[in-house]
């Protein structure tokens, strides 16, 4: 059998089933369990439905109140801990609204505490007119009708309008729980509720795309150069009111299936929307969806142009990257989508050796789709806990990881470096910038001086003491050949700090409309 | 009175200063050497306070989660806790202390986190780890009462009455740090080692500020050992530095070991820093030495040098943890600042009869409001809407938004911090502090100066 029995988890007879070395044969042999309960006491790395529901798809939504009904704790924690901006100065990174539930609401129930708080933030910020409210696990074991008082408000307050999300943090075994509830709720109860001004022949929702340190804006500018209108974004950089009028676009373009296939599958279902799976990552899989974007509506011609154009200001620095990163050893350990959106994209654009793969959330089809696309011999994990993490590193002794902040500590701790998958070192990730920087990233992790420095023990190894500093292209291009030396073509990244300053008002060709639709 | 002390008009929380109960009793909790705490509740009420702690220390912390699902919110979820004690125990062999920490749910729920202790004493410990030392430690934190702040102190409670004994030979004072930094709690070692006074020091997190070695895994823990906590019940006195956050533990050792005790000031500023060593010096006889005079003379000089030319009726507001703010407001007033809002983030009822704020109520000379059950949004409402003006703002970074688009500079202090680098290692107790916090504060405002082009030049001479 190939799956992977850690030495740390021998007492837990049930994890075997959660680790697979992959071998050439066929998949149905080695996928490991996933979305099962987590077992307690193992230092799992996952989060809870709440914070699935909430903090991943709903907070990015940028002109909302965001009010969460419980106690503080679920608030305070959802809050300045992700890196989701929005083109409106960030009001939904910068405020965070809590019920604030005490000892005696918990006893006499909260629904009047709800309703007040809800109107103390509207007279707080009276320019928002849209809300969300996120049941917790208090607020849901108390029973606490939170539909009921906001239609009571709905109705008080007619320019106003508000979602409910119930989805407390036990609902489910992880993050990924809330992501479902979510996308549910806003298909049953927004969805429908407004009709949108047409303005493009090609009207597209860009749903599962949470606008990491820009990527949904860096997407947005190919799709406009296309002419396309994106009716909604779920949900980075998303308006509250374009999401409710989701309904009328005549595509679904789905970024993370994993968090956000549900509701695509269900505008289907409902609307006869058909969805297509795309991946920002890459320069391969962004021009392919591009490209498969382009051809749905007859506009490949667009699309071959951006990316001809992109591909050419781009791929010298991309390749610059991976001719120096060429076989080094990394373990992607994100947590959902990431897995399979780069298992394959940086070995055969950045060179880097998948060593293993991990989701802390993911589903037995987000395992079967990572594993298909990294190499045999490739290390999956899921549900990984940290005993386990460090017991694959020393195994593999990757020279870099991709994962979360906490976990990137950890690493850090046995000499791995680490980048930041979820929010990113220095983001935008998608696009093919941004793709750049990634490998930009990856290379300064992987080159570090201070890295080299921290493997050296001074009470007993050699010293070199006739070198008082070292670059990180002294340390990556001794061994490289002499034509990448000399190659005029290649080159490192040279684009700014902020890569989406170029896009701000950004002009956009006016295509004429020539469907039914501006009728619509 | 020109000094008024009220609570936050709102019932809901717009940004807060302060996060839950279970936060608190997790903080303890790393404080202790082969500890891991378990807490019992969702997974996001771990991971969340990990990412909490590694987003200030830029390290990472060992915590364990029950993991609740849907299942123990209907049938109960206490079975999920023996077997996170087991799994826990087989898969960390130095685990000696394990506190299991509640959380709203678990509470509400109602399992009963004592009852199941004794039983995996009686049963899993006696059985499966005889001849392990164990020691499981209930916590109970809803997190519909209190704060981060209380739940520390109901945290250190428990940890100290499960552990503290009589007649043990070693004879220390107990130091209760409270919430605090490792830059903190070096600086109160090196004064209580140049008094040659021996400290059980409570909790001592100096390793949180843990090393990149070639070799082993160097994680980031405490090193307060069962031992130190055992001999808490037979100092020969207690300083409990922060009222709010070890007031309860230190009560307790007063009255079951009739230890003397001295509760407060935080060694914040020059003077509360003169009180603390009085206080180790009443409780131990040991006298004050030269070191110390001179090591008070370096920061005063230093601070002489900012404090009325530069500082003087600078406009601050603070939050942050209780025992923090009103240190600084009063250190601030000795600079010569006017602290002009104090906001201080739960709803406890008896802020109104702590002596420190009935002090500023009985003697400032100018308008300052001190507002409980406070959050961010009390200072970014008077700042947008209500004219409030102000110089500096002192607390921690869940505030910068606030600050930045106010355009009034922030001073990083308090918990967490974590964006600025570093911050953890210089204390804000002590002399050393004191001056820190001192050129801190003037050259957070220079830099202010320099980028809104107000008097820039002044720094042309100084």
């Amino acid at each position: 059998m190939p799956y992977h029995e850690f030495e740390c988890s021998q007492c837990i007879p049930e994890r075997i089933k959660h680790a697979v070395d992959k071998t050439k044969n066929d998949l149905t042999e080695a996928l490991p369990l996933g979305y099962l309960n987590t077992i307690p006491g193992t230092l799992s790395e996952r989060g809870c439905a709440y914070c699935g529901a909430k903090h991943v798809i709903g907070t990015p939504m940028k002109d909302v109140i965001h009010l969460s009904h419980g106690p503080i704790g679920c608030t305070y924690d959802t809050w300045q801990t992700k890196r989701y901006i929005s083109d409106n100065d960030n009001f939904q990174i910068k405020y965070t609204f809590a019920s604030d539930m005490k000892e005696k609401n918990i006893v006499f129930g909260a629904e009047k505490v709800l309703k007040n708080n809800i109107l103390e933030a509207f007279k707080a910020f009276p320019k928002i007119k849209r809300m969300t409210i996120y049941q917790t696990c208090a607020s849901a074991l108390i029973g606490d009708d939170i539909g009921a008082i906001a239609n009571e408000i709905m109705e008080e307050m007619p320019d106003v309008d508000i979602f409910v999300c119930n989805s407390p943090g036990f609902a489910g075994p992880s993050q990924s729980g809330g992501h479902h509830k979510i996308n549910l709720a806003w298909v049953n109860d927004k969805v429908g509720q407004v009709e949108p001004k047409i303005t493009s022949d090609y009207v597209i929702n860009y749903v599962g795309e949470y606008n990491i340190q820009g990527d949904q804006q860096v997407m947005q500018d190919y799709f406009k150069r296309m002419g396309i209108q994106i009716l909604s974004t779920f949900t980075g950089n998303g308006s509250y009111d374009d999401l409710r009028a989701m309904h009328r676009a005549h595509l679904n373009v789905l970024e993370c299936a994993r968090s956000a296939e549900y509701i695509c599958d269900e505008l289907r279902k409902r609307y006869g929307i058909p969805r297509m799976d795309i991946d920002g990552f890459g320069f391969k899989p962004l021009s392919s969806s591009l490209r498969k974007i382009g051809l749905f509506f007859g506009i490949e011609d667009r699309a071959n142009a951006i990316i001809e154009e992109e591909t050419k200001r781009w791929k010298p620095e991309l390749d610059w990257y991976a001719a120096r990163l060429k076989g080094k050893k990394i373990c992607l350990w994100p947590g959902g989508s990431k897995l399979w959106h780069w298992a394959h994209v940086i070995h055969e654009e950045m060179g880097l050796e998948v060593v293993s793969v991990y989701t802390k959330f993911g589903h037995q089809g987000d395992m079967e789709k990572g594993i298909s696309r990294c190499e045999a011999g490739a290390l999956a994990i899921d549900d990984p806990n940290e005993l386990e993490s460090l017991e694959a590193m020393y195994k593999l002794k990757p020279d870099l990881i991709v994962t979360g902040k906490r976990p990137g500590e950890v690493a850090k701790k046995i000499r791995v470096p680490y980048i930041n998958a979820h929010a990113y070192h220095n983001g935008p990730y998608k696009g093919f910038e941004g793709w750049v920087r990634f490998a930009r990233d990856i290379y300064n992790a992987v080159y570090s001086p201070i890295h080299k420095l921290s493997l050296v023990d001074i009470s007993k190894d050699k010293i070199v003491t006739d070198k008082s500093f070292v670059t990180r292209q002294m340390l990556s291009d001794s061994q490289l050949d002499e034509s990448i030396l000399n190659s005029k073509e290649l080159h490192e990244y040279t684009g700014e700090f902020d890569s989406l300053k170029r896009l701000r008002g950004r002009k956009y060709p006016q295509y004429p409309m020539k469907g039914k639709l501006a009728a619509i | 009175m020109p000094c008024k002390l009220k609570e936050k008009e709102r019932t809901g929380v717009i940004n807060p200063i302060f996060t839950c109960q279970p936060a608190g009793a997790q903080y303890a909790s790393i404080g202790i050497k082969d500890c891991i705490g378990i807490v019992h509740g969702g997974q996001g009420c771990v991971m969340f306070v990990r990412l909490w702690f590694s987003q200030h220390y830029k390290e990472s912390f060992e915590l364990a989660s029950s993991s609740l699902h849907e299942d123990a919110a209907i049938f109960g979820g206490i079975h999920r806790v023996e077997e996170a004690v087991d799994v826990l125990l087989m898969r960390y062999p130095h685990v000696k202390v394990v506190p299991i920490i509640t959380t709203c749910s678990t509470e509400v729920i109602g399992d009963d986190v004592d009852g199941v202790v004794n039983k995996l004493n009686e049963g899993l410990l006696k059985e499966k780890y005889a001849g392990r030392e164990v020691h499981l430690i209930p916590i109970h934190t809803p997190s519909f009462k209190g704060s981060h702040v209380t739940g520390y102190d109901v945290g250190v409670e428990a940890i100290i009455k499960y552990f503290a004994q009589k007649n043990k030979p070693q004879k220390k004072l107990n130091l209760l740090t409270g919430w605090q930094n490792p830059g903190d709690v070096h600086t109160l070692k090196h004064l209580l080692s140049e008094m040659k006074v021996d400290a059980n020091v409570i909790f001592d997190i100096e390793e949180f500020d843990a090393p990149l070695m070639p070799d082993g895994n160097h994680i980031a823990h405490g090193s307060t050992t069962v031992e130190d906590l055992e001999n808490t019940g037979s100092a020969i006195g207690t300083i409990a530095l922060n009222r709010y956050e070890v007031g309860k533990a230190a009560s307790y050792l007063k009255e079951e070991f009739a230890i003397p005790t001295i509760i407060g000031p935080s060694p914040i500023g020059i003077r509360n820093t003169d009180t603390f060593l009085q206080n180790v010096k009443k409780l131990t006889g040991k006298a004050i030495p030269p070191s110390l005079v001179k090591e008070r003379g370096i920061a005063l000089d230093a601070i002489t040098d900012v404090a009325h030319m530069f500082l003087a009726d600078k406009r601050v507001a603070i939050y942050g943890n209780p025992d923090l703010v009103i240190g600084l407001a009063e250190f601030c007033l000795d600079l010569e600042m006017k602290p002009v809002l104090l906001l201080l983030g739960d709803d406890n009822t008896t802020y109104g009869n702590d002596p420190r704020i009935k002090a500023l109520q009985e003697n400032v000379d100018y308008d300052m409001e001190v507002v409980t059950n406070a959050d961010l949004w009390t200072l970014g409402d008077r700042l947008q809407n209500q004219g409030l003006k102000l110089d500096l703002i002192l607390g921690h970074s869940k505030g910068r938004f606030i600050a930045m688009d106010n355009k009034v500079p922030l001073v990083r202090v308090g918990f967490p911090v974590f964006d600025r680098a570093g911050y953890y290692r210089d204390p804000t107790v002590g002399y050393e502090g004191a001056m820190l916090l001192a050129e801190k504060m003037a050259n957070v405002w220079f830099t202010d100066m320099e980028y809104t082009k107000n008097k820039e030049w002044l720094l042309n001479m100084w």
